[in-house]
């Protein structure tokens, strides 16, 4: 598993629905030296990220439900989501959406997501968060499984800072 | 969260604030979308609304509706899942919704093209000149 960057900004995500907002915001002020492109695709990766967290993470007593780190370092910037999750079959579907979006045209992908759920209305999840970080946003996405923790990292140009 | 009456039907000229959300029935046959949207509460109450206005629209045997997202700066996936169900709806009534949006926000610019490649007869885009914000 990564090691956070030495200049990495951290935000602690606290366990409730309205934190997603507060990411946005963390988003934002970690990126607002940054041209207008890439802090769209940081903010779009922060609140994705973020979502997920929320969602997914496992629960306990614990205050947050994992962190986001923004960082920026030799013209790439990189967004890094760490929390535990509840089931290994989570973490196992995440590690195969990453690894398809990798060898696979991502926008097809996307479409071809969008296509499922526009046929099928009733499918319980989404799952469009990951393939629009990497569509809408540029972003190469990675990610590691080391029960029960999961790391997702996701890195893309950034030439305006 | 949305006053109870709004989640009943829209009503024109109201401007309704969800969170960081404001939407408004700017014409019988438009719906003005502005800010972001980002939370679960929001979109919980926006899908509701969608719902709510669809039944309008057909009721009103409406031909075209237009979505002016112009303004609506950010949205999470959720929304994006929401437009694609609210597509959906309107592909089996028969109505065409036509989204006013933004080629300066890269969302607009990327997702709408893909929403519309899901029911090209069903979804038009109609793309503002403004390099940014909400249009006149």
């Amino acid at each position: 598993m990564s090691v956070a960057p030495q200049a990495e900004r951290t935000l602690k995500l606290p366990r409730r629905e309205a934190a997603v907002e507060d990411a946005r915001r963390f988003a934002e002020l970690a990126v607002t030296y940054c041209t207008p492109e890439c802090r769209e695709a940081v903010t779009l990766a922060v609140c994705e990220l973020g979502e997920n967290l929320i969602k997914y993470s496992a629960s306990s007593d614990e205050l947050n439900v994992g962190t986001i780190g923004v960082s920026i370092e030799d013209g790439q910037v990189r967004v890094r989501a760490v929390n535990r999750v509840t089931s290994p079959e989570d973490a196992q579907r995440v590690t195969e959406i990453v690894q398809k979006m990798t060898v696979s045209d991502v926008k097809e992908l996307y479409r071809a997501r969008l296509q499922e759920l526009f046929a099928n209305p009733s499918l319980p999840r989404a799952q469009l968060g990951l393939l629009r970080m990497a569509f809408e946003g540029g972003f190469r996405l990675s990610c590691s499984f080391e029960a029960p923790q999961l790391q997702i990292v996701a890195e893309r140009p950034c030439t305006g800072a | 969260m949305l006053a109870g009456q709004v989640t009943m039907g829209i009503k024109l000229g109201e401007k309704v604030s969800v969170e960081t959300l404001t939407v408004e029935l700017t014409r019988p046959t438009e719906l003005t979308l502005s800010g972001t949207l980002s939370t679960p509460t929001a979109q919980t109450e926006f899908r509701r609304l969608l719902q709510d206005l669809h039944a309008q629209i057909v009721a009103a045997r409406t031909a075209t509706f237009e979505v002016n997202v112009e303004a609506l700066s950010f949205v999470n996936s959720s929304a994006i899942r929401a437009f694609v169900d609210w597509i959906s709806r309107a592909a089996h009534a028969g109505y065409t919704l036509a989204f006013k949006t933004s080629p300066s926000v890269t969302w607009h610019r990327l997702s709408f093209s893909v929403l519309k490649s899901l029911a090209p007869t069903t979804v038009e885009i109609v793309e503002s000149r403004a390099s940014g914000g909400a249009a006149s």
